[in-house]
């Protein structure tokens, strides 16, 4: 995967680019605006992490640059700590996330891997979400284990419905939170811990394998191994 | 300093345009007047001059001679004279001018300083010619006198305009002066001072009135804004120093990995709870400073609610509670959707941690929206204080928590144009949180 990540702060390009390198990315760094849209514009990504405040051209122009041009490659904006109420307008320039600094890499790279595996059309036009014998049907509004059927509540359909459409993906809490309850902060009890584990009681019956694993320190993931049991 | 008065410069201006009106006024009158009275002197001459022919008539020439002499004597205005067809005098005279014959009406320039002559000439059947003359400079002295008043006039206006101007100017001076020294003093850091405003309400007073409103706004935004500055400074303190001690032992202490891990992920959390706090002051200081207010949408405030107690049931459940929903469908309110969620949340959260065994959520039409537990409740003294930053009841220090959960949700009300209300619970036990939402005037 090659991510381009456009940020001023020398430290922080250099601990995002060498974080992600670990993981196997390609990384090109762009320390401004102008360098960052060049690029941006120029040559082929697959994630596009640009900081919100540059010199040169700040990160939401660049956005709407290149979606004015076409190019419809996810972008991540990072902010400082002041903008936690700028998402919307993030959002509506075009960008496809949003994340707060100071931030936990694994928060980032969580979320970098969820905007890489986005589906390639718009979600409306699925019908059908599949993973390994998890099954949902988004028309009937049916969801299924094997040959057993689920019985979700509204929350937990969403829930799962999220986690099928990045199967095999950590998604934080923050994330859930975010995309699950349109939550754009953190709650003192815990919400996501309880709902996640009534749906993994709905989706693991007795004797059927493991389907959301915990990660420790991060957040949740639809079992790989469940893809192994469909065959 | 006067002399940069916006007054004064339009007293001067518009004494100009009066003062080079009134000349131009005075010119087409001086004009006119002159047009006029020739005619009229035109119109004497002639009445003269036929008066005298038909004496001529009637008296023959030696009456006429007669009679022009003792125009001459009588020293009257008119001046009559007889001379022959080839100019010489009969009787009579023009005072130094001498015209050759003259017929029709002309204006003769007289010798010897006077000025010029209008004149009438008629030549008589006996062979003399009569001239009928009058001196041109009294019209002149009447055309001028005439032109001249309109200007006497305009002068006056213009200096009873400028000394009003000038009055008008100081006292304008003296109450924006008013204004600008409590601006100075506003300046340097008496934001409680406020512009001099008279209950008489013309329009500076009510331009200081508007002004006035807006400083208030101001304190009120300063007066956040160093609460948060206070705030961060005496409740961020600690939990960084408890950081720096924990770090600066770890340091001290020999290396070991396992250990190392440990105080590393100590030190992780304790700084994510910091940074959790500094994001909830600056949300609540986003808030409290209104920046939100034109970025209102409405939207379904039932919906919201529902999806918020949806999303606490389990968890109330799971902590071997229960929580009750009431909500009244269908309400639509027009503010931040962002902000109220996160406030129900909070509420919630409250009841989850510190209420007892039952809790209950209901939205009712105004919007209001009230969360009530029975767990020990909140005592009456400290009902204010809850609502303030960091305070926190000392039953509950050690429960998680920043201390600024209830702030949000004051902060939120306040925003709305509502209020949180913390009232006893049904029977007098527990506690119920409104939220209401009603916005209200000022």
């Amino acid at each position: 995967m090659r991510i381009l990540v456009i940020e001023d702060d020398r430290a922080t390009a250099d601990y995002i680019a060498k974080g992600l390198q670990e993981d196997g990315q390609v990384v090109d760094v762009a320390r401004d605006g102008k360098d960052g849209m060049f690029l941006a514009m120029n040559e082929p990504f697959d994630v596009i992490v640009t900081d919100r405040m540059l010199p040169g051209a700040n990160g939401l122009s660049i956005i709407r640059a290149l979606r004015a041009s076409g190019i419809a490659t996810p972008v991540l904006v990072l902010t400082a700590l002041g903008e936690v109420d700028k998402r919307v307008e993030g959002l509506e320039a075009g960008a496809d996330d949003y994340l707060g600094k100071p931030f936990a890499f694994a928060e980032l790279r969580a979320r970098i891997r969820a905007l890489a595996r986005r589906p390639a059309g718009p979600p409306a036009e699925q019908t059908e979400l599949v993973h390994g014998d998890i099954r949902m049907d988004l028309l009937h509004r049916t969801a299924t284990r094997g040959p057993r059927k689920l019985d979700l509540l509204p929350t937990e359909w969403r829930l799962l419905e999220y986690m099928l459409r990045h199967p095999g993906q950590v998604l934080t809490r923050t994330m859930l939170l975010e995309k699950v309850w349109d939550f754009s902060f953190d709650p003192t009890t815990n919400v996501v811990d309880v709902h996640v584990s009534r749906l993994r009681r709905k989706l693991e019956a007795p004797g059927e394998a493991p389907a959301i694993r915990t990660v420790r320190g991060a957040g949740y993931a639809l079992e790989a191994a469940a893809r192994d049991a469909a065959g | 300093m006067i002399r940069h008065s916006f007054a004064l410069r339009t007293a001067l201006s518009a004494a100009g345009l009066v003062l080079v009106l009134s000349l131009l006024g005075a010119g087409w009158v001086w004009r006119q007047g002159e047009a006029e009275l020739r005619a009229q002197l035109d119109f004497t001459l002639a009445a003269e001059a036929e008066a005298l022919v038909r004496e001529a008539e009637t008296l023959g020439l030696a009456g006429l001679v007669e009679q022009a002499r003792s125009f001459g004597r009588r020293g009257s205005p008119l001046l009559v004279a007889l001379q022959t067809v080839d100019g010489a005098p009969i009787a009579g005279g023009l005072a130094g001018a001498s015209p050759s014959l003259l017929r029709g009406f002309a204006t003769l320039r007289a010798e010897g300083g006077r000025g010029p002559l209008r004149a009438l000439g008629a030549l008589l059947p006996t062979g003399v010619n009569l001239i009928v003359a009058s001196d041109l400079a009294p019209v002149e002295r009447a055309a001028a006198r005439l032109a001249w008043a309109p200007v006497g006039a305009a002068g006056l206006a213009v200096a009873a305009g400028l000394a009003l101007g000038f009055a008008g100017a100081r006292r304008l001076e003296s109450r924006l002066a008013n204004a600008g020294e409590a601006a100075r003093g506003i300046m340097d850091g008496d934001l409680a001072r406020r512009l001099p405003a008279n209950p008489r309400g013309d329009e500076f007073d009510r331009l200081a009135a508007t002004i006035n409103l807006m400083l208030a706004r101001i304190e009120a935004l300063m007066a956040a804004q160093r609460q948060v500055t206070e705030n961060i400074a005496h409740d961020l303190r600690t939990p960084l120093s408890r950081l720096r001690l924990r770090l600066e032992a770890a340091l001290a202490a020999p290396r070991s990995p396992p250990a190392d891990a440990a105080t590393m992920e100590a030190a992780l959390a304790e700084l994510d709870q910091v940074l959790a706090t500094f994001r909830a002051l600056l949300r609540i200081a986003r808030a409290d400073s209104g920046a939100g207010r034109a970025e209102f949408q409405p939207f379904d405030l039932s919906a919201l609610v529902a999806g918020v107690a949806e999303a606490y049931g389990p968890v109330a459940e799971d902590a071997g509670r229960q929580l009750a929903a009431m909500i009244a469908p269908g309400l639509v309110l027009s503010g931040d959707a962002a902000l109220l969620r996160q406030s129900l949340a909070n509420l919630l959260d409250n009841a989850l941690l510190h209420g007892g065994p039952h809790i209950a959520l209901r939205l009712s039409a105004g919007p209001v929206l009230e969360v009530t537990d029975d767990g020990p409740g909140i005592p009456a003294a400290e009902r204010q204080a809850v609502q303030g930053r960091f305070h926190r009841l000392e039953a509950s220090r050690n429960t998680p928590g920043t201390g600024l959960g209830l702030a949000l949700v004051a902060a939120t009300a306040r925003l709305h144009g509502g209020a949180l209300d913390i009232l006893d619970g049904p029977g007098g036990q527990g506690v119920t949180l409104r939220l209401d939402l009603r916005a209200r005037a000022g």
